[in-house]
């Protein structure tokens, strides 16, 4: 089995963060409360997702330098798996929205951002679909891909930070840090985010293969 | 360059020429702003109201007119083109072509909307800047899209689905300058949002600029 340790550790931390994160100590924090758990769960997976449109942006541009058809393989398989992070990602939102903001759904500029990232990688799905030659669709999914994920980048990343937000680290909160991410929690989330990308990879590199067979 | 203008003075007699689709276009703008008037009752919607209505309008018809971008350069014509300019001409001209084409609708429905429901824009500089940028940076994401939709076989309903989300971000910061400008935010404070706008039109026409000649080969 190739990139056998790589696996092992995904998993080893995966498992820590799904377990350690139920029983450890966590800051009592108003309205979060007992939630804040889910940082583990519903963070995490943003950072895979993000990390998987990113590889799949890297293989794009791979392909439309070398012209060689398994960077092609791979960018639509690591698309795929981060569209798969993206949908546990909106669901442990949902539910973490519902029982802290009151709602399953908000105007939030974090939620529109990722309604079209799904909606962006949506219409790449269906872009290849409609392309029969093989090296055409590379070059043409290529092309979109790379101008797909730089406007991703401009929603997710740079507008939520000009408009006020309920998430933290955003319209006017300094960041992320200094919010109430103490070292209890980042024991766990940062574990958390290198196992789901670790596993991501894996889940990649299987539909990569199969692709391979495919062909 | 030179081939660059000769290919917009092209676009535009094509364009003049083809005056069925010119007229429709412009029975599109009158005809949809009246209905608006009609659902309305006459009346004259809020700030908001007035500026969500007025970017739909622009949007289905800059839609409209990218899915036609590239009707000229399929099959046959397709080679014919690449004899006489370069992608990266080809993607310049087209470029001004709509940014020009989009302004000019923008810049019309603001008419209608002023004569059918009253002109609200407070700072109208603003507001002019607002629609120009807005106008660049839907015509960038319009030209890419809908050149990646003809070389899949001109598929037309291929370009809206696969330009809608990327509009948003763009419409969404244009709308916030809009917005800004209707209340009457003085245009030196709201220089930032301008500049970011620009950032972003200037940005994503770099990266059509360089992707384009990917598409533009068979």
């Amino acid at each position: 089995m190739k990139g056998l340790s790589y696996k092992i550790t995904g998993l080893l931390l995966i498992i820590f963060s799904l377990s350690y994160g139920l029983w450890t100590e966590v800051p009592e924090l108003p309205i979060i409360e007992q939630s804040i758990r889910n940082l583990f769960y519903h963070v995490s997976m943003w950072f895979a997702m993000v990390a998987m449109m990113a590889a799949s942006f890297g293989n794009a541009i791979g392909f439309l330098t070398s012209e060689n058809m398994a960077r092609d393989r791979r960018s639509i398989s690591l698309a795929e798996t981060g569209m798969f992070f993206s949908i546990l990602g909106l669901l442990t939102g949902m539910l973490w929205a519902k029982f802290t903001w009151g709602a399953w759904w908000t105007n939030d500029p974090k939620l529109n951002g990722t309604a079209i990232t799904m909606l962006i990688y949506l219409a790449y799905f269906v872009l290849r679909n409609s392309i029969d030659d093989p090296r055409k669709r590379a070059r043409i999914s290529g092309v979109y891909n790379i101008f797909a994920f730089v406007m991703m980048i401009v929603f997710i990343g740079i507008l939520p930070r000009m408009t006020d937000s309920l998430h933290p680290g955003n319209g006017g909160n300094p960041g992320f840090n200094s919010y109430d991410l103490d070292n209890r929690l980042r024991l766990v989330f940062y574990p958390a985010v290198l196992g789901w990308i670790l596993v991501g990879t894996w889940i990649a590199a299987l539909r990569y293969r199969i692709r391979n067979l495919e062909e | 360059m030179k081939n660059t203008w000769v290919l917009v003075r092209r676009y535009f007699s094509q364009e003049v020429r083809n005056s069925n689709v010119l007229f429709s276009l412009g029975l599109y703008l009158v005809g949809v702003a009246y209905l608006i008037y009609l659902l309305n009752g006459g009346g004259v919607p809020a700030d908001k109201t007035w500026n969500s209505l007025l970017w739909i309008v622009v949007f289905f018809g800059a839609i409209q007119l990218s899915t036609r971008s590239f009707e000229y350069e399929s099959n046959d014509y397709f080679y014919y083109y690449q004899t006489i300019a370069g992608p990266a001409e080809t993607i310049i001209a087209k470029l001004l072509f709509n940014s020009a084409y989009i302004a000019v609708i923008s810049g019309l429905t603001w008419g209608l909307f002023s004569l059918f429901f009253g002109n609200p824009v407070f700072n109208t500089l603003l507001f002019g800047l607002a629609l120009l940028l807005g106008s660049v940076g839907c015509s960038v994401v319009l030209t890419l899209t809908s050149g990646v939709a003809q070389r899949t076989q001109g598929n037309a309903t291929l370009s809206a689905i696969l330009a809608l989300p990327l509009l948003l971000p763009i419409l969404q910061l244009t709308s916030v300058l809009n917005l800004q400008a209707i209340v009457g935010v003085p245009t030196g404070e709201a220089l930032n949002l301008v500049a970011s706008l620009a950032a972003l039109d200037i940005g994503i026409g770099l990266l059509a600029y360089l992707l384009f000649p990917y598409l533009w080969q068979d």
